[in-house]
C-alpha cells in the first residue's frame, strides 16, 4: 500500500509540474495587459515589465517563479488586480470562504443526495424513484447561479428569512443560499449514480446469495450494497468536490462573496490580465485537483482490494 | 409510503442541519451594521459600489470606487464642496505667490490621524515624494499636470527626490513650488493622488501591506475603515469622532457592497439592503413606472465621454482613416440622439464638442467649458446629405469606392455598450452607401491592448477627466501623446497646447481659456476623433438619504454632508 500512495504521490507532483508550466507559457500568450493603462507612459510601462521580469527569456522567467514559490513561499504581487498588494494576503481570506461555502455544498449534497439516490434504489420504478430521476434533471440542467438567482429572490427578497448579500459577520446565514444552490448539481449527479449502481448491484448474484441466506434490511444494504455501489460514486464525487472548493463564479459574483471563483473572474476579466493571480489560482486549482484525485486513488484502494493487488503486482 | 416520504423528510433537514453546524466555525453572528461609533447618533448609509476597491494606497489606485473610499477616510490640503470647488481642509489657508508658482499652506492645527498623531507638513512632502518615485500610473498628476518643480527630471531620472519643489518649513507650514502657474492646482489638492501619509506609520508596516486592512490605514477624514481586504466585496467604515470636523459630520458610518451587475442592484434596494444604487438604462424605464422608485431616481453626470476613435496611420484600413473628409463622413453619419434616447437611456448627453460638458467650468465666468453644445454642430451633428458629400470628396480624394472598417468595443464596460456599437454600425451604414461597418467585442483590457499598438480601425472607446480643467481632454491629441491613439499630428494644435500649459498664456486666465477654443476647434473640424455622448449615472437613492454630494470629477461622491433619517 506504501509503494502504491509513493507512487500516486510522485505521479502527483509532475503532473502539478507540468500543468504550472502549461499554464505558465499560455497566460503569456494571452490576449490583454498585466498593466492595462491608459495613463501610463511607454516607459512607466516599460519599468513595471522589468520589474516584474518580463523581458526576460520564458525559461528564465519561469524557473525564477518557482524558485520564488519555494524560496519566499510567495506568488508575487498583483499588476492589475490589487496592485502591489502580494497575493498572499488576498488569498486566504477568499479561500477560507470558497472552501467554508464549499464545504457546505459537498456535505449537504453528499448525505442528501446518497439518501436520495438510496431511496430511489429500494423504491425502483415507484414515485420516488421518479421523484429522485425528475430531482437529477433539473439539478443537472439548471445552472447553480440561476438557482442562487431564485434563491435569492424568493428568501432574501420576497421573504427576508437571509440576507440579500453575503455578509461575512452572519457568515452561517450568508452561506445557506449559496451552499444550497451549489450543491443541487451534487445532489442530482450523486442521487443518479447512487441509484444507478446500487440498483445494478441489488440484481449481482452475490446480492442474491445474501439474501438466500437470510440477509436483509440495513446490514444488507450497508455491508454489500452500498460498499460495492460507491466506488464509481468516489469518482464523480472528487471532481465535484474540486469544483465546489473553488468557487463558484457567477453565484460568488452574484451574492457577493470574496472567494476564489470571483477572484479569477477578476483577475481574467476585469481591467487587464494579472499574470500572477491566474497562475496563483491555477497552481491552487490544479494542486487541490491532483491531491483529491489521489485520496481518491487511495480510497479506491481501501474500498475494493483488487485496486491494491493489482498496484503491488505492477 | 408515506413513513417513506416522513423519514425522507426528517433525512433531509438532518442532513442540512449537519452541513450547516460543520462548516458554519469560525463566523460570527453580529449583524452588519451594528459597528456604529459611540459618538454617532445618525444611522450608516448602505452604498452600492459598481467595482471592487481595488486599492487604498493613494499612490497605487487608479479607479474612481477606490477613490472615493480614499477620500471618506483622508482629507487632502483641500477639499471638495458641493459644487467641486476648492475648499480648505488640511490647509486652512495659502498664500500664493510669485505669479502663482509658489504655494504656501498652513496646516490646521486640531488635523489628527487616527493613532492620534498631528497630521503635519512632513506626511504630504513624504507622499508625495513617494508617488514620484513610484511613478505609478497617477504619477503623471504629480509632473505634467500639477507641474510641481522637478517631478518630471525625478521621474526621468536625473534629478534627486530631495529636490522635488515640497518642502515642510515647519510642522505646519507646507511649501509647494511649480514648474509654471497651474490655475487649478487648488482643485487638484483635492486629487487622492495629492493626499498625505503618515511616514512613522507607514514605514513601521510589512511592505506592500499599506492600505489592505483597517490596522493597515489610517485616517485623517471624516470616516476610519473598519472592515476591509483586498477582493472584499463588503466593506464598512465608521465615522471618525477625532476628526476635526466631526460635529459636522452626521452618518454613523458608511456600509459598501459591491453590486457586479446592476441587475439585482433594484431589488436589493426595494428590499432596504441597499440606500444607493447605480442603474442601467433599461432599469431606469422599469424604475420610472415602479411606484417603489420613480420619485428615488437621480441623474448625475458620471463625467467621461464615450466616442470614436480612429487609427489614421498606415497600418489599419491601409491608412485611409488618415484623410479627413473620410472622418466628417462618418462622424456626420452619426444620430448621437438616437444613441442616448434609444440606447443609453440613462440620461446621458448627446455631445458635440471633444470636450465634454458638466466638469470644467471658468473660475472667472463661471461657465462650463462645453455648455453651448452648439460650437461644433456644422462639424459634427447628424446631417446624411452633408455625411455622403463629405464621402463623395473623400472616395475622389483616396481613389476608392468601398470602405469597410471594424469598430472594436468592449464587452464588459457596460451594459449599452454592445447596443450602442450595434447602433454605429446600423447608422453608418444606412448613411453612407459604399461604407461596411464590422464589429468586434473583446475585453477592455484587450481593446485598450489593441488600440496602445496601433492595431485597430475604429475604437469605441472612453475617456474620464482627471482634474476639473478642459486639458485633462484636449492634452491627449498632442503629437505622440500616450493617448492620441490616432497618431493625429498638427504643429499649430502642438504649438496652442505647449502655450496654455507651460506657455505664453499661463499667466493669462482667459487668454488660455480662448487658446483651448482654438485648439478643440482643431480637433473638431478635422473629426480627429468622433465625440457620441457624455456618460450620466442614473442613482435610486432611498428617500430617507439627503446630502451625498456626486462629481463627474476627481471623487464620485462624497458622504461628509450625508444624512440618513
Amino acid at each position: 500500500m506504501a509503494k502504491y500512495i509513493l507512487k500516486r504521490l510522485g505521479l502527483a507532483i509532475l503532473t502539478i509540474f507540468i500543468i504550472t508550466l502549461v499554464l505558465f507559457i499560455l497566460v503569456r500568450i494571452m490576449p490583454g495587459n498585466p498593466f492595462p493603462s491608459e495613463r501610463m507612459s511607454a516607459e512607466q510601462i516599460a519599468a513595471k515589465r522589468l520589474e516584474m521580469g518580463l523581458d526576460d527569456p520564458i525559461v528564465v522567467q519561469f524557473i525564477n517563479y518557482i524558485k520564488n514559490i519555494f524560496v519566499n513561499g510567495s506568488f508575487g504581487k498583483g499588476s492589475s488586480l490589487y496592485n502591489g498588494v502580494p497575493i498572499k494576503s488576498v488569498l486566504p481570506a477568499c479561500i477560507s470562504n470558497s472552501f467554508r461555502i464549499g464545504g457546505m455544498a459537498i456535505l449537504f449534497g453528499t448525505i442528501v443526495g446518497l439518501i436520495l439516490g438510496i431511496c430511489a434504489a429500494l423504491n425502483k420504478n415507484h414515485f420516488l424513484d421518479v421523484f429522485c430521476t425528475v430531482i437529477s434533471i433539473i439539478g443537472v440542467c439548471v445552472p447553480s447561479y440561476v438557482f442562487m438567482i431564485y434563491l435569492q429572490y424568493f428568501f432574501s427578497y420576497k421573504i427576508t428569512i437571509f440576507p440579500f448579500y453575503f455578509d461575512k459577520n452572519q457568515f452561517l446565514l450568508s452561506a445557506v443560499l449559496p451552499a444550497i444552490s451549489l450543491s443541487l448539481f451534487s445532489i442530482a449527479t450523486i442521487a443518479r449514480f447512487t441509484r444507478n449502481e446500487m440498483v445494478e448491484v441489488m440484481d449481482s448474484d452475490y446480492v442474491l446469495l445474501a439474501q438466500a441466506k437470510g440477509m436483509h434490511g440495513a446490514p444488507l444494504i450497508t455491508k454489500h450494497i452500498l460498499r460495492n455501489a460507491l466506488i464509481p460514486i468516489v469518482t464523480v464525487l472528487a471532481p465535484l468536490i474540486v469544483d465546489l472548493l473553488t468557487g463558484a463564479l457567477v453565484v460568488e459574483k452574484i451574492y457577493g462573496i470574496n472567494g476564489i471563483g470571483k477572484l479569477m473572474v477578476d483577475a481574467i476579466a476585469g481591467e487587464g490580465i494579472d499574470y500572477n493571480y491566474v497562475l496563483a489560482l491555477g497552481i491552487i486549482y490544479s494542486a487541490l485537483y491532483t491531491a483529491v484525485m489521489l485520496v481518491v486513488d487511495v480510497v479506491y484502494g481501501l474500498l475494493d482490494p483488487r485496486i491494491r493487488v493489482t498496484a503491488k503486482r505492477g | 409510503m408515506k413513513t417513506l416520504k416522513k423519514l425522507l423528510g426528517v433525512a433531509l433537514a438532518a442532513a442540512m442541519v449537519m452541513a450547516l453546524a460543520a462548516c458554519g466555525g469560525g463566523g460570527n453572528s453580529t449583524p452588519s451594521g451594528s459597528g456604529n461609533s459611540g459618538g454617532a447618533s445618525g444611522k450608516p448609509v448602505k452604498a452600492m459600489l459598481y467595482t471592487n476597491v481595488m486599492s487604498l494606497d493613494t499612490n497605487l489606485a487608479t479607479d474612481g470606487d477606490s477613490f472615493e473610499v480614499i477620500a471618506d477616510c483622508i482629507d487632502g490640503l483641500t477639499q471638495m464642496d458641493a459644487d467641486g470647488a476648492a475648499v480648505p481642509a488640511i490647509a486652512e489657508s495659502w498664500d500664493i505667490e510669485n505669479d502663482g508658482t509658489l504655494y504656501t499652506f498652513h496646516l490646521r492645527d486640531d488635523a489628527n490621524w487616527s493613532n492620534g498623531t498631528p497630521v503635519t507638513a512632513n506626511d504630504f512632502v513624504f507622499a508625495w515624494q513617494r508617488g514620484v518615485l513610484g511613478n505609478e500610473e497617477y504619477g503623471y498628476m504629480f509632473s505634467d499636470i500639477g507641474q510641481i518643480k522637478n517631478a518630471q527630471a525625478i521621474m526621468d531620472g536625473t534629478a534627486d527626490v530631495t529636490t522635488l519643489g515640497v518642502t515642510a518649513k515647519d510642522d505646519k507650514t507646507l511649501v509647494v513650488e511649480l514648474e509654471v502657474p497651474v490655475s487649478y492646482f487648488e482643485s487638484l489638492m483635492y486629487f487622492p493622488t495629492f493626499y498625505p501619509i503618515n511616514q512613522e506609520f507607514y514605514e513601521g508596516l510589512e511592505e506592500g501591506t499599506y492600505g489592505t486592512s483597517p490596522d493597515t490605514y489610517l485616517s485623517n477624514g471624516a470616516f476610519v475603515l473598519t472592515d476591509y481586504l483586498p477582493g472584499t466585496a463588503s466593506l464598512s467604515l465608521k465615522k471618525n469622532d477625532g476628526y476635526y470636523d466631526a460635529a459636522k459630520v452626521s452618518l454613523s458610518g458608511i456600509e459598501y457592497q459591491v453590486v457586479g451587475s446592476s441587475d439585482n442592484a433594484l431589488s436589493a434596494f426595494k428590499n432596504g439592503s441597499l440606500d444607493i444604487v447605480m442603474v442601467n438604462g433599461d432599469q431606469v424605464s422599469a424604475a420610472e413606472t415602479d411606484a417603489a422608485t420613480k420619485d428615488n431616481i437621480k441623474v448625475t453626470g458620471a463625467g467621461y465621454m464615450w466616442y470614436l476613435s480612429f487609427s489614421q496611420t498606415a497600418n489599419n484600413a491601409n491608412g485611409y482613416l488618415a484623410n479627413a473628409n473620410l472622418r466628417l463622413a462618418i462622424t456626420n453619419a452619426l444620430d448621437r440622439e438616437a444613441l442616448v434616447d434609444n440606447y443609453v437611456k440613462d440620461g446621458s448627453l448627446a455631445t458635440y464638442t471633444c470636450v465634454p460638458p458638466q466638469f470644467a467650468a471658468s473660475s472667472t465666468t463661471g461657465e462650463d467649458f462645453s455648455a453651448d453644445q452648439t460650437r461644433f454642430a456644422d462639424v459634427c451633428s447628424f446631417d446624411a446629405a452633408k455625411a455622403q458629400d463629405y464621402l463623395k470628396k473623400a472616395q475622389e480624394e483616396l481613389g476608392v469606392n468601398d470602405f469597410k472598417f471594424t469598430i472594436i468595443y468592449g464587452n464588459n464596460e457596460g451594459d449599452e455598450v454592445a447596443k450602442v456599437a450595434q447602433a454605429i454600425q446600423q447608422q453608418i451604414q444606412d448613411t453612407l452607401p459604399g461604407v461596411t461597418i464590422e464589429l468586434s467585442n473583446m475585453t477592455k483590457a484587450e481593446r485598450l491592448d489593441k488600440m496602445q499598438n496601433d492595431n485597430y480601425e475604429i475604437a469605441l472607446t472612453r475617456w474620464g477627466p482627471d482634474y476639473a480643467d478642459p486639458m485633462t481632454y484636449l492634452g491627449m491629441w498632442i503629437t505622440n501623446n500616450a493617448n492620441n491613439y490616432g497618431f493625429w499630428s498638427n504643429a499649430e494644435y502642438d504649438q496652442l497646447i505647449a502655450d496654455c500649459t507651460t506657455g505664453a498664456y499661463v499667466t493669462d486666465y482667459d487668454a488660455r481659456w480662448n487658446a483651448m477654443y482654438d485648439a478643440e476647434t482643431l480637433v473638431m473640424n478635422e473629426a480627429v476623433i468622433a465625440p457620441l455622448y457624455t456618460k450620466a449615472n442614473a442613482n435610486i437613492i432611498a428617500s430617507n438619504v439627503t446630502g451625498v454630494e456626486f462629481h463627474p470629477v476627481a471623487l464620485n461622491r462624497v458622504y461628509k454632508n450625508c444624512i440618513v433619517q
